[in-house]
């Protein structure tokens, strides 16, 4: 029964459940980006999902067992107050713009400065680069970006969903990291929970929480 | 086919008084409190409540046995000769639990109190076919949590006993905080699940449709004391919520960038159905059947932006459609349902799952809708001002564009209120015209008066005496003396 206090039962490997918020502006190719990894199709007819804003994924990695869910969020700027409500609890953010609009990179900057604020270093960051099949129209410096993402602890990735490039390194690497993560987390607890995601974490909604958020989004939106 | 949209349409309305309180205090009245708001309930049921107490107590007491007796007996039957050993435990149990009885008496007789007497109570109160429909329905999912359980055999037998300790100790947290509440019930599910998957090796498939059948037992009980209770200013904050949602019925589809065409036919029956499944979400006990409510809606909503944009809905396209869905169909206890699925839902199923997706959506609907101002729907703050108070209206300007199936009513309604604006407007001008005219006379005399000062004083009247006048005449005339004397006739001889 020991071995049980560790986790998951002893003789089934645990299975661990993410969940990843995707976030940046309209336009830069989140809603691409997901369905090309879960799907892999692009702008295509025969997509046989009825929407792109809630995907699940299974995968193995080294034997250890992942469900991964994708949360896409509203990018519009009148939506950005409510990203608190969403990035609740994640496990990792997947922070996308386009590398041919100056704008969504600044996007993303606040992103970052937001989600260290309120959720600290347990979330695990991904700075992504799409559209780099754009290579001639490139207006954010591939050193700029990735100078960026090291700074604030955060990974680099270049991809594009129209040519498939990337793609499946970024979440591989992001589950990876968020698998460290847990099972830092765990070792800590002593006892760790079966499923990361099902421990009582903030479960509450607070009303007043994302109004606070607001403000701040606005002023440096 | 634009028949059956029409009836439809005319279902999802609902009569605002049937939805006030009975007594007339003005507040939301509950179909948990037989129509009445919390308060004017607590008012007029605390003494009939004092007095059943003591009768229900026999009666509560025996369905209690009964219960656990039907629980032993079908245990018995189901498993067949091949559980003798396990029906003898049950006998065993049984026997201790007669030893036990005095201690644990307590705790039973509270629960029984706390659950049955509510059933009685409803078959005497005024609404009886809600009531009797509610009591029903919790003796069925009693009937099908203790079957459900059969097939797991002596887990099943230790979590139906862990769920009446749990309903006991909630009842005793009764008057407590509605949060300490929640956090039991939370740690609860954590722990049963946590039991489920160490103790008795349950797979993790089945722990989840056992926690399913648990929080359907539980939550159908905890329904009444835990949904909107009195303690919270839950029932306040619905009625915000309500009214702005009210005061917002002039938003279209434009201003939120909807990407939805409700002029094909098929994709405004999905948002009517749509419409209708959130409405119905109030309608549901189980935290987890209100998700399911939520989950349709979503599901419509996709549907109706899939066969207007022909390609999968992103966040981009679904939330501003299910922000206008929500204040199209101005959810009823919106903010009640959204706490107590909150509160009472089992977490795994709110954290990760793709139910717990769309309620984050609708919390982040609710959000929008709470703080919204002109910015947010591309209108000046002039503009937005006007609207929700209801000085204008922006819906008028593009009456020629709504579809020929539009409610005649409203078409008819619209059509005075331009009747209206254009004979308000002549009105003005009436009155306009009258003002100018009273200046235009007003102006016209001072004019004359000053005209007439100004010629009196180029040309001053200067009035001779008349003597003098008379005088000179005569002085004259005094020179007419001088003058030969007039010509006398002559006669000439003829």
């Amino acid at each position: 029964m020991a071995a049980a206090g560790g986790g998951g039962g002893a003789g089934v490997s645990k299975t661990y459940s993410f969940k990843v918020v995707l976030l940046g502006e309209g336009c830069v190719g989140k809603t691409s980006l997901v369905l090309r990894y879960c799907e892999n199709k692009f702008n295509d007819k025969h997509i046989t999902t009825l929407q792109a804003s809630f995907l699940t994924k299974k995968l193995n990695i080294g034997g250890k067992r992942v469900n991964l869910a994708i949360w896409d969020t509203a990018g519009q700027e009148r939506f950005h107050a409510l990203g608190p409500i969403y990035y609740r609890d994640s496990n990792g953010a997947i922070l996308v713009y386009d590398i041919t609009d100056e704008d969504s990179f600044q996007k993303v900057k606040n992103w970052v400065k937001e989600l260290r604020k309120m959720l600290g270093n347990e979330i695990c960051l991904c700075i992504v680069g799409n559209k780099v099949d754009l290579e001639k129209e490139r207006h954010v410096s591939i050193q700029e970006a990735e100078e960026y993402a090291e700074s604030v602890g955060a990974k680099h990735y270049h991809t594009s969903a129209k040519q498939n490039k990337g793609i499946e390194e970024l979440f591989l690497d992001l589950c990876k990291r968020m698998i460290e993560t847990a099972q830092v987390d765990e070792r800590a607890k002593g006892n760790g929970p079966t499923q990361s995601g099902t421990s009582r974490r903030g479960v509450q909604i607070v009303d007043d929480e994302p109004q606070a958020q607001s403000t701040g989004g606005c002023c440096s939106g | 086919m634009k028949m059956s949209l029409k009836t439809e349409r005319r279902g999802i309305h609902v009569d605002q008084s049937e939805l006030l309180c009975k007594k007339g205090c003005g507040y939301y009245g509950n179909p948990a409190w037989q129509g009445f708001c919390s308060k004017c309930w607590r008012e007029e049921y605390q003494k009939a409540r004092q007095k059943q107490i003591q009768e229900d107590w026999e009666f509560a007491e025996r369905l209690q046995r009964e219960e656990e007796e039907a629980y032993a007996s079908s245990q018995g039957a189901q498993a067949g000769p091949q559980s003798l050993t396990f029906s003898k435990f049950e006998e065993k149990k049984s026997n201790e639990k007669t030893r036990k009885v005095t201690t644990v008496k307590k705790f039973f007789t509270a629960s029984s109190k706390s659950l049955p007497k509510k059933d009685i109570k409803e078959a005497k109160s005024p609404s009886p076919s809600l009531s009797r429909q509610f009591s029903l329905e919790t003796d069925r999912v009693s009937k099908d949590f203790i079957e459900f359980l059969k097939t797991y055999q002596k887990a099943g037998h230790d979590v139906y006993k862990l769920s009446k300790i749990f309903l006991e100790a909630m009842h005793h947290k009764r008057e407590s905080n509605i949060d300490e509440q929640s956090e039991f019930t939370q740690d609860f599910y954590q722990n049963t699940a946590d039991k489920l998957q160490m103790y008795w090796k349950v797979s993790p498939d089945k722990v989840e449709k056992v926690m399913d059948q648990i929080e359907r037992f539980i939550m159908t009980r905890l329904y009444k004391h835990v949904f909107c209770p009195e303690t919270t200013d839950d029932e306040k904050k619905d009625l915000t919520v309500q009214k702005r949602i009210r005061a917002l019925h002039w938003v279209t589809l434009q201003m939120l960038c909807v990407p939805v065409n409700e002029d094909i036919a098929e994709v405004s029956d999905m948002v009517v159905k749509a419409i209708t499944d959130i409405i119905e979400m109030d309608s549901k006990r189980i935290p987890r059947d209100k998700l399911a409510c939520i989950t349709r809606c979503s599901k419509h909503i996709f549907n109706a932006i899939k066969i207007t944009k022909n390609e999968p809905a992103s966040a981009d396209d679904f939330l501003p459609t299910l922000i206008y869905i929500v204040l199209k169909a101005n959810p009823p206890r919106l903010q009640s349902n959204i706490q107590y699925i909150t509160r009472f839902c089992n977490p795994s199923r709110l954290m990760t799952g793709e139910d717990g997706y769309y309620f984050t959506n609708l919390c982040c609907a609710v959000a929008f809708i709470e703080k919204l101002d002109g910015q947010s729907l591309n209108l000046s703050e002039e503009e937005f001002s006007r609207y929700m108070s209801g000085q204008a209206s922006p819906k008028k300007q593009d009456l020629e564009n709504w579809p020929e199936d539009t409610c005649t009513g409203v078409k008819q309604m619209h059509r005075n209120l331009d009747l209206l604006t254009q004979l308000s407007k002549r009105q003005e001008h009436i009155v306009n015209g009258a003002k100018k005219l009273e200046k235009d006379l007003i102006d016209w005399t001072d004019e004359v008066t000053k005209e007439v000062k100004d010629i009196v004083e180029k040309y001053p009247l200067n009035i001779k005496t008349a003597s003098q006048a008379l005088a000179a005449l005569e002085s004259e005339n005094v020179e007419d003396d001088n003058l030969p004397p007039p010509l006398q006739p002559q006669v000439y001889a003829g």
